[in-house]
């Protein structure tokens, strides 16, 4: 019992003196914990609003900038974007994008940030965008008082401050200027990443970024167009009920269904994925392949093997890891599919351009989209939920094809059926009908709201007033 | 000292927010760009205000932040950050002068105006000595 005891002590001793032993990567005392204060200044910058070799502008990751010293620039701005078709959004910016650029370093880099809050330069449409106000930068990498560095600046303004990347991982930055929550639902969002200081243990093939985010939008009250689209603004009360209008990944609903990521057979991916939130989480997952190793906070030491599924918060990260089996696209889904089904799905493709046969239960774009808001609403969701089952243009399904449908039934008999389909099935001629033609499938009921079902009809409405040919036509794939 | 004691009671009545603690927080939550942009063009100054002591509801807030010197419709209230921002003419009352009415109307209310910062110019947020 002693020998054991003493074994106990002197094991752990011996490997402390172990000249050979590796450094402790996460030793303290070699952690820059004193920064120096920032500078406030009235200094305006008139050149681009992203500036640095750290960052990446998109998906795809730039090598890392072998420079210690990474100079960023993220400067503030108000703007309309496009988050799915027709949907015009005004949004709040760092570097004039949504998410923001993506910054890479390494542990042991010095991060010199600078930002100027440009939130009130002249935009094309003044009266599309939000009134100037103040904003800030949290760095969720950095080690530092935020009364000092992460402090708000008013429009005209610019901060600059410092820091030391001390730990490897994916981070989450964002405004951090009350409301934070509506800063952040607005587009003030993006990531950096850590790389170990030694590098990962593996070699990747294909490098991405995906960061999920959840948009809350309605029509804006003053009924403003943007290029003929109706204008989209924050949606507080829904944005406080977190109950999100997009879930998107890279900013844009399925918009990696429209641009798949690349990735050859055989190959590894390694995908840095960051979950902003705000308020949702994501069960991040790659249909046809398995993660072969999980990095939790994209830090190596965290490591997890074969995963299907990595479970996100808000702000949490990971890095997966796969490899590309054969020729195919592979879906990246929020597999909570009520978040999927609000656009965040994405492919990673073999093929430069997969065709939309290729996609599993979702949708491809139409050539023509609506920009009623109650039409763009109801096509979102009639792709979202119906696809698997009904067609626009492209013959039966399971369920009819459903182009031209507003010519067979009147408004008053389609409220009726998307209302009550049951009810309809014990008493109307044309549902039975129906159910005999459909080998007696029953359509189930969606427990649609009564805004739900104008969406829809406003949709169906829609289509069936365009030209012939001029809307592609939809189905899904199996 | 009586800067540290009013530092110091100031930073304890704060409310207790994750966010929104620091001193520019408290401006963004009163911040109006259009009534700045107006008011420095016009020769006027913004001042910001922290409301300190006991709790007053928005309605006074109102009532106190008007009289000689004070733009009328300027005051923008942020009861949740107890922030006060207004416009006021520095020709026809100081900073001081200003402080010391606002104080005056607050004092039934066992409350005070801390000012935190001032604009004079444009993208410019300058600390209140005192």
């Amino acid at each position: 019992m002693k020998t054991i005891l003493l074994a106990a002590v002197a094991v752990p001793l011996l490997a402390a003196c172990n000249p050979s032993a590796p450094p402790d990567a996460y030793d303290v005392s070699k952690m820059d914990l004193k920064p120096a204060p920032a500078k406030v200044s009235a200094e305006r910058n008139k050149g681009a609003f992203a500036e640095g070799a750290a960052l990446s502008m998109g998906a795809e990751l730039k090598k890392l900038d072998p420079s210690p010293v990474k100079t960023v620039r993220l400067d503030t701005t108000h703007r309309v974007i496009e988050i799915a078709p027709g949907v015009k959004f005004s949004a709040w910016t760092f570097g004039n994008q949504v998410p923001g650029p993506t910054v890479r370093a390494r542990v042991g880099d010095r991060i010199k940030f600078i930002m100027t809050n440009r939130s009130d330069e002249p935009a094309p449409v003044p009266q599309l965008v939000a009134a100037p106000m103040m904003h800030s930068m949290d760095f969720h990498a950095a080690m530092v008082s935020p009364q000092d560095k992460y402090r708000s600046i008013a429009p005209g303004q610019t901060i600059e401050f410092e820091f030391t990347a001390n730990y490897p991982g994916i981070f989450m930055y964002h405004c951090g200027t009350p409301m934070i929550l509506e800063h952040i639902a607005s587009g003030m969002y993006g990531a950096v990443i850590v790389e170990p200081r030694g590098g990962y243990p593996t070699k990747a093939d294909r490098e991405y970024v995906v960061i999920q985010s959840e948009f809350y939008v309605k029509p804006s009250p003053g009924k403003q167009k943007v290029d003929g689209a109706p204008l989209y603004v924050l949606d507080g009360e829904r944005l406080r009920a977190a109950q999100p209008t997009h879930t998107v990944f890279n900013g844009v609903h399925n918009g990696m269904v429209k641009q798949p990521l690349a990735a050859k057979p055989g190959e590894r991916v390694r995908m840095f994925v960051l979950n902003v939130g705000p308020s949702k989480t994501s069960s991040f997952h790659v249909v046809g392949t398995i993660f072969d190793r999980v990095w939790i906070e994209g830090n190596p030491d965290n490591q997890m093997r074969g995963m299907q599924t990595v479970l996100l918060g808000s702000s949490n990260a990971a890095i997966v890891e796969y490899l590309i089996p054969e020729e195919g696209a592979y879906i990246m889904v929020d597999h909570h599919f009520a978040n999927a089904s609000q656009g965040a799905i994405g492919l990673v493709s073999t093929a430069a351009k997969p065709p939309a046969q290729d996609l599993e239960h979702h949708n491809m774009p139409a050539s023509a989209t609506p920009t009623e808001p109650d039409a763009v609403a109801g096509k979102l969701a009639f792709e979202s939920k119906c696809l698997a089952c009904h067609s626009m243009g492209q013959g039966k399904k399971l369920g009819p094809d459903l182009a031209g449908v507003t010519k067979q039934r009147d408004t008053g008999w389609l409220t009726r059926w998307l209302k009550s389909p049951e009810e309809m099935l014990k008493t109307d001629q044309h549902a039975k009908a129906m159910l005999k033609e459909y080998n007696n499938i029953p359509m189930p009921n969606q427990s649609l709201t009564d805004a739900e079902i104008k969406q829809f009809i406003k949709y169906f409405q829609w289509y069936d007033a365009q030209p012939a040919g001029s809307v592609k036509a939809q189905a899904a794939g199996h | 000292m009586r800067l540290a004691i009013a530092a110091a009671g100031f930073l304890l009545s704060l409310p207790a927010l994750a966010c929104g603690y620091c001193v520019e927080d408290k401006i963004a939550a009163t911040y109006d760009h259009a009534v700045i942009t107006r008011a420095l063009a016009a020769g006027r100054h913004v001042v910001f205000f922290h409301v300190d002591g006991a709790a007053v509801g928005r309605s006074a807030l109102e009532q106190a932040a008007s009289g000689r010197g004070i733009e009328k419709g300027s005051a923008r209230i942020s009861p949740d950050a107890l922030t006060l921002a207004l416009v006021f003419d520095p020709r026809l009352v100081s900073l001081v002068e200003l402080n010391a009415q606002l104080d005056r109307k607050l004092a039934k209310h066992k409350a005070s105006f801390l000012p935190l910062r001032v604009m004079e110019r444009p993208a410019d947020l300058k600390t209140v000595k005192r």
